[in-house]
């Protein structure tokens, strides 16, 4: 694939992750499926904090996993993320260590951790849809 | 000889002879690699809810308060801005490198100065930055009172 082509993904994927990464910052807040919209929300049992509620609390995270449409836009969210975010790095590191040798050596390690990541965030989502292990 | 020149990337931080656009790309770069690792860290930490209630609810609250009161909103505080900066500044780079919304050409006139793209790029930076401190401050309140405008 031309260098060129490489970049217009990578703005096309940046524009996405604005996007769905906006729903993302919405379904820990306004959107989440929960009357107690703060992150966390703490009850004192026997003087020991423990978490009982708000947008982080387990239940509540459950329940968006477990919805195919949330579910779906966070599969899609990581694939743009992990694009953009790699090929990124390549860049970078691309400039930093010149040469023809290096550029494949960086090219295969960074195309690895890539897929290393995008398989780990991709388990999560697909065993939390139905419902956990 | 492009080797022997090469500063690497303590280059990014040479304030002389280079302007504001300068600093945003030093900016935009280190955002995007604090996000890069954020995420392989947020994908590690989110899998963790694989393991129960009791694990993901205790690491909630761990996170909270990693090393004390208000260390872990302080630190999604500095993620939520490196995200938003790198959100809006990548937006400014996408309009203006692909020459989006420029005007039409325009006959060259001494003393030749790009005027419409510098003009849209800094008409970007003040609008994008406003929009920027506007975001950051809603993110930031909703992260320590939880309260949503």
């Amino acid at each position: 694939m031309r260098e060129s082509q490489i970049m217009f993904i990578q703005y096309m994927t940046g524009l996405l992750i604005l996007v769905f990464g906006s729903f993302h910052f919405l379904l820990i807040s306004a959107l989440a499926p929960t009357t107690d919209k703060v992150l966390y929300s703490y009850t004192y049992l026997n003087g020991i904090r423990t978490l009982a509620g708000g947008t982080l609390y387990y239940s509540t995270v459950k329940a968006v996993y477990t919805s195919l449409m949330w579910g779906s836009v966070f599969e899609l969210l990581l694939t743009f993320l992990v694009f953009h975010i790699f090929n990124g790095f390549r860049v970078i590191l691309s400039e930093q260590f010149p040469g023809s040798k290096a550029e494949k050596i960086i090219t295969y390690s960074v195309l690895i951790a890539a897929m290393i990541v995008f398989i780990w965030g991709s388990r999560t989502i697909v065993l939390m849809l139905n419902g956990g292990l | 000889m492009t080797i022997e020149n090469k500063k690497g990337w303590i280059s990014w931080f040479n304030p002389f002879k280079y302007g504001t656009d300068r600093w945003m790309y030093a900016l935009h770069r280190l955002t995007g690699i604090v996000l890069g690792v954020y995420l392989m860290f947020h994908v590690v930490e989110t899998s963790r809810i694989l393991e129960g209630a009791v694990t993901w609810n205790s690491l909630m609250v761990w996170l909270d308060y990693p090393f004390g009161p208000h260390f872990g909103p302080l630190i999604l505080s500095a993620v939520l801005l490196a995200a938003v900066y790198h959100a809006l500044n990548g937006l400014r780079l996408t309009i203006v490198e692909n020459g989006l919304m420029l005007p039409k050409p325009y006959r060259p006139e001494y003393p030749y100065k790009p005027r419409s793209l510098r003009g849209l790029n800094n008409f970007l930076k003040i609008f994008l930055g406003f929009f920027m401190i506007a975001i950051s401050a809603v993110g930031i309140i909703y992260i320590f009172t939880g309260a949503i405008l």
